[in-house]
């Protein structure tokens, strides 16, 4: 049994978390509300603007240029480097930045005065810089230059003053320059503001003021999470991205989309001689990162020139793989597949489509294994099917899923966030519920581990493993006793099971949620109350859908959103992020084995017609194969091919070895695939694709937000594009007409499923639309569901802790791509287990110490780091690294079988190696 | 004698007093100084959470104000004038005497703990110049004999 320490904390409810809260507008950053229409004159020009903007901001809308080192519209102004100075008729000189425009102002941006000031100031940022323009990382981008140049400033002409500091470069991925800071404190507010992590604060005074860690530590020491938007941000040298190599600047930009999490954030890419030599966020106030972005999209896109990269078509010749021209490859591969159907039927085909691949790309290879040979054994790898998670909201009766933007999550009552770590999974989603917090929107986080999230949060409950749907079951129950009297609402009370329900919490053993659950019952009440009279949100993620008992907490959590007056179907109570940039994509594309393209039930024969007719071939109504029975099959010898497209379901899936097995007994393995990986080495062809940023294409991401992005650079060596390849084949067996171009296949897309009418359409935003038919359905209406009977989870002496995985921020899903980037290896994060140091004392561990973690399917070894906010009987074993060697724990079974654990928490024990 | 060390019990009993008040972080740094004679670096942290802020900002705070120490200083900090008006007075001669006699350049202090040298911009005391304080008390018209004695005086306290 776990020791009681299991703690609970929960904050005074006026308690906003971190930070005051300063208001961020959503569009702008600034705190702004337009009133009225306001006259004034800049320029001889006279201009209308709202009232309350800044004369920079009604300058900007006018299209007239104002030289600023400080400003930015995503950040709070403060007026700090007066290069925006303006004048009025006065005379008078202000910063425009920081002054409201208003009614009959009337100002000259460049008279002879402000040009003699605004010069003064650059020569006086410049006499105190290092002389070092030409070998400057910040090359052409460095705004300082810029504005010098445009000022016709060459010699400052004054005594120099240099900074004497020496830069900080141990980190793998930034260069800190202070000496080249010109204190426009840019990077401090987006560390504050946007990412809100605090890792830099000005420090000292004057001269000497720069800004700094705290303890002056460098930064790897400090909390930066690297995730580089300061260095986007940075106006000078100051701030720059580490290279390991000369690369020299971008020749070419190209916008873009990052290609890990299913954040999907908007980027630009910079290339130079084919190859990407910079990452920054495209900072449009319309995307979802506006100008932040993570390690991985900053960083970690090093990956795509790895060695390691798949640049020619192979095959497997005496046991070994070879070269091999790409039409002997095709052939091959045309030829083999076909012949495999015709000997053992369509059955004996399995397609494991991509969470990394386009749409188009999902959408060509599923008709491929629909439409030719005839099998719905299609599925994805990733850890975190999509597929999995939708089905079980659809369980819930209340909608299938709905599309909204992560920046309504800072417009919302109260935000309830379950089973996700976002700052290491998707850390743009984080930005988002930090802000939120820091605006004052109460925040609860419910999670064994004390995340960073939740140092925001109003209420924390740290929950033990497998015991969510009981918490909030008791904080129902709670809701339920009322505040002042209020009690629900009609819509909720008149709903089905709403009686039962009602009764069943009435009889709830509050006592024993507590015990069980090792949250004290002072921390329930508050949240019941925090609770009262809101309409939450509930942000979701896998730490819940691959729990064991994951049914019982989405009822719980559904149950809980209908008392609190939420009744509406559509998922707007509920928000799923998704772990891998395309999860959503290929799901809509139909990269599943029990529904069509479109989410749509294959069993239902008017769906099935509806493709029948489109595609002009018979459908199979039996549901396929999914990806572990697939792989089953492969093991048995019943599934003789498989086609693995984009997907590393070897280092994936739970078991390596026996997946690895189970490939190795097939016929025939195709692997369509960008890097040499644990699963491309047991091919019998390998099919070299490209990498997001060497292709046209589109994403899905968490949001519904459909993005369209073309290649930055070309496919390395011999690869190609994913969608050429698929059209190849389909030609080689003589279906070419199946497939085409990214444009043609956007329109039959946008034609065949409705959702995706946006696709084709090359201007503005693209959104998954609402289905239009749902919610009619009586089946549908939401109703509440009963409650589970109390139970203690299980206990096994022989394994007494309890595994949890984690994500970090460094790597995405089994790490595959991020393990290959040089700038990820040199920081060598090992991915310690972590533990209570109670644990740690009772079985005379010591930090740094290394251990074996084992649980009745395997083992991994690692160093233990020992972790204060955790609480005892609780190992924490890092995803990703070492091969992903933590799916070792894991028996290979999916949610149907007995013995399944979940893809989260397992049970095991815990020894010491040799010192 | 060594720099005492850090009473955590009692720097935790200080931020609690004043846990969430609002305005309430120059305070606190005041009673924490007062306290322990500099604010600790390891006191940085608790305070941040203390007061919902990034401790990145608590330091930002520390060492924007001058009165404000972020490494512990002697019981006895001498401040020697050399502001404009005590510097036409001859306070360098008055500097140079107190690093003979102190055995401490600007800024050091002494092993003992018992004295920390410093020199300010102006005590705003000019009529008195040239001008010194040895913790809150002002000294003025000094002299070379005059700075001996009032040495000794806080050498045998
Ligand atoms: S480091 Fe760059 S962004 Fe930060 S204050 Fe200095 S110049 Fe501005
Ligand atoms: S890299 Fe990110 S977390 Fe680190 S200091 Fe810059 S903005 Fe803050
Ligand atoms: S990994 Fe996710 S959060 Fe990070 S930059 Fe890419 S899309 Fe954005
Ligand atoms: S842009 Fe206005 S003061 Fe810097
Ligand atoms: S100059 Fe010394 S007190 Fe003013």
């Amino acid at each position: 049994m776990h020791p009681p320490d299991t703690q609970a904390h929960c904050f005074a409810e006026d308690s906003p978390g971190f930070g005051n809260g300063s208001l961020i507008d959503e569009n702008s950053g600034k705190g702004t509300v337009a009133l009225e229409t306001i006259t004034l004159t800049i320029n001889d020009k006279v201009i209308n603007c709202p009232s309350g903007i800044s004369i920079l901001q009604a300058a900007r809308r006018e299209g007239i240029k104002i030289p600023t080192l400080c400003d930015h519209p995503a950040l709070e102004s403060v007026g700090a480097c007066r290069l925006c100075l303006v004048e009025d008729k006065g005379g008078r000189l202000m910063a425009s930045c920081v002054t409201p425009a208003s009614e009959g102002q009337v100002l000259k941006t460049d008279s002879p005065r402000v040009l003699a000031h605004r010069k003064n100031i650059v020569r006086l940022l410049l006499a105190e810089h290092p002389e070092s323009c030409l070998v400057c990382n910040k090359g052409n981008r460095c705004d300082l230059r810029a504005i010098a140049a445009s000022l016709g400033i060459g010699e400052t002409n004054l005594y120099p003053m240099p900074h004497a500091r020496t830069m900080e470069q141990a980190n793998p991925f930034l260069v800190r320059d202070l000496t080249k800071c010109v204190l426009c404190g840019k990077c401090i507010r987006a560390d504050h503001e946007l990412v809100v992590v605090g890792a830099i604060d000005y420090n000292r005074r004057g001269f000497l003021s720069r800004p700094e860690t705290v303890h002056e530590r460098p930064l790897e020491e400090s909390t930066c999470a690297f995730c580089g938007t300061c260095v986007s941000i940075c106006p000078t040298g100051a701030l720059s991205v580490k290279n390991a190599h000369f690369v020299g600047t971008p020749e070419k930009e190209k916008s873009s989309v990052c290609g890990f999490c299913g954040v999907g954030c908007s980027l630009v890419l910079g290339s130079a001689a084919g190859r990407i030599v910079e990452v920054n966020p495209a900072d449009e106030p319309s995307t979802v990162n506006g100008p932040t972005l993570c390690l991985r999209g900053h960083f970690a896109h090093d990956y795509l020139h790895s060695e390691n990269r798949l640049t020619t078509p192979r095959v497997r010749k005496n046991g070994e793989l070879e070269d091999i021209s790409w039409n002997d490859a095709v052939s091959r591969v045309a030829e083999r597949l076909l012949e495999i159907r015709e000997k053992h039927g369509p059955q004996s085909i399995g397609f494991l489509g991509s969470s990394k691949c386009t749409n188009e790309e999902n959408y060509l290879f599923q008709k491929m294994a629909r439409a030719v040979f005839r099998t719905n054994n299609l599925d994805t790898s990733g850890m975190a099917p999509a597929r999995a998670v939708l089905e079980e909201i659809k369980g819930l009766k209340r909608g299938r899923r709905s599309t909204a933007p992560l920046k309504d999550l800072e417009k919302t009552d109260l935000l309830f966030v379950m089973g996700v770590d976002p700052s290491h999974s998707s850390p743009v989603l984080a930005y988002h519920l930090k802000r939120a917090s820091r605006k004052g929107i109460p925040l609860v986080v419910v999670d064994p581990r004390e995340i960073e999230l939740a140092r925001f949060a109003t209420c924390r409950l740290q929950v033990r493993p497998a015991t969510d749907a009981l918490l909030l079951n008791g904080i129902a129950a709670l809701l339920r006793e009322g505040v002042n009297g209020r009690r629900y609402g009609d819509g909720t009370t008149s709903l089905r099971g709403f009686a039962e329900h009602e009764k069943q919490l009435a009889s709830l053993d509050l006592n024993e949620v507590c015990r069980l659950s090792g949250v004290g019952e002072e921390a329930l009440e508050r949240t019941a109350k925090l609770l009262r009279g809101k309409r939450p949100i509930f942000v979701v993620g896998r730490g819940v859908f691959h729990q064991k008992a994951c049914r019982d907490t989405m009822k719980a959590l559904s149950n809980l959103s209908l008392l609190t007056g939420d009744t509406g179907s559509g998922r707007s109570w509920l928000y799923a992020p998704t772990y891998e940039n395309n999860e959503a994509g290929a799901w809509d594309m139909g990269v599943s084995p029990d529904t069509l393209p479109g989410g749509k039930p294959l069993g239902a024969k008017a769906f099935r017609s509806h493709w029948e007719r489109a595609w002009d071939v018979m459908l199979s109504p039996d549901p396929g194969l999914n990806v572990i029975r697939m792989i089953r099959e492969a093991e048995k010898g019943n599934l003789k091919a498989l086609y693995v497209m984009g997907e590393n379901p070897v280092r994936a899936l739970p078991q390596p070895e026996y997946v690895t097995r189970a490939l190795e007994n097939l016929e025939f393995l195709v692997v369509q695939d960008i890097l040499d990986n644990e699963t491309s080495r047991v091919a019998d062809v390998i099919l070299p694709g490209a990498a997001f940023s060497e292709k046209m294409g589109s994403f899905t991401n968490m949001e519904g937000r459909i993005q369209r992005f073309e290649a930055a650079v070309p496919p390395p060596g011999q690869s190609k594009p994913d969608l050429e390849i698929i059209n190849l084949l389909l030609k080689e067996m003589g279906q070419a007409s199946l497939g085409g171009s990214v444009d043609k296949l956007r329109k039959e897309i946008a034609k065949l499923i409705p959702e995706y009418g946006d696709l084709p359409s090359s201007a503005g935003e693209a959104w998954v639309r609402e289905a239009e038919s749902e919610g009619t359905d009586p089946q549908e209406e939401p109703l509440f569901f009963p409650i589970p009977e109390l139970k203690s989870p299980e206990h096994d002496d022989a394994f007494p802790f309890t595994v949890i995985l984690r994500s970090f921020r460094a790597h995405l899903g089994s790490g595959t791509r991020t393990s290959r980037s040089e700038r990820v290896e040199e920081k060598g994060w090992r991915g310690e287990v972590e533990m209570s140091a109670r644990d740690c004392e009772s079985l005379g561990i010591r930090d740094g110490d290394r251990i074996r973690v084992v649980s009745p399917h395997g083992a991994v070894e690692r160093e233990v780091k020992i972790e204060t906010g955790l609480s005892s009987g609780l190992v924490v074993v890092p995803r990703a690294f070492g091969d992903n060697d933590a799916m070792n724990l894991f028996p290979f079974k999916e949610r149907k079988e007995s013995n399944f654990t979940g893809w989260i928490t397992c049970p095991a024990r815990v020894e010491r190696r040799a010192r | 004698m060594k720099a005492r060390e850090v009473d955590r019990g009692r720097l935790n009993a200080i931020i609690q007093e004043s846990r969430g008040e609002k305005w309430g972080l120059i305070p606190l740094l005041q009673k924490v100084q007062e306290e322990f004679g500099y604010v600790p670096p390891v006191a940085i942290e608790p305070i941040a959470e203390a007061f919902n802020l990034f401790p990145s900002q608590v330091q930002g705070v520390i060492t924007f104000y001058a009165g404000f120490s972020l490494e512990p200083k002697g019981k006895y900090v001498v401040r020697v004038c050399r502001g404009t008006a005590c510097h036409v007075r001859g306070s360098r001669s008055i500097l140079r005497l107190m690093r003979k006699e102190l055995g401490l350049e600007e800024g050091q202090t002494s092993e003992d703990y018992q004295f920390t040298l410093e020199t300010v911009a102006c005590l705003g005391a000019c009529f008195l110049a040239p001008t010194m304080m040895v913790n809150q008390t002002y000294f003025g018209k000094l002299s070379p004999a005059k700075v001996t004695s009032v040495l000794d005086q806080y050498r045998k306290a």
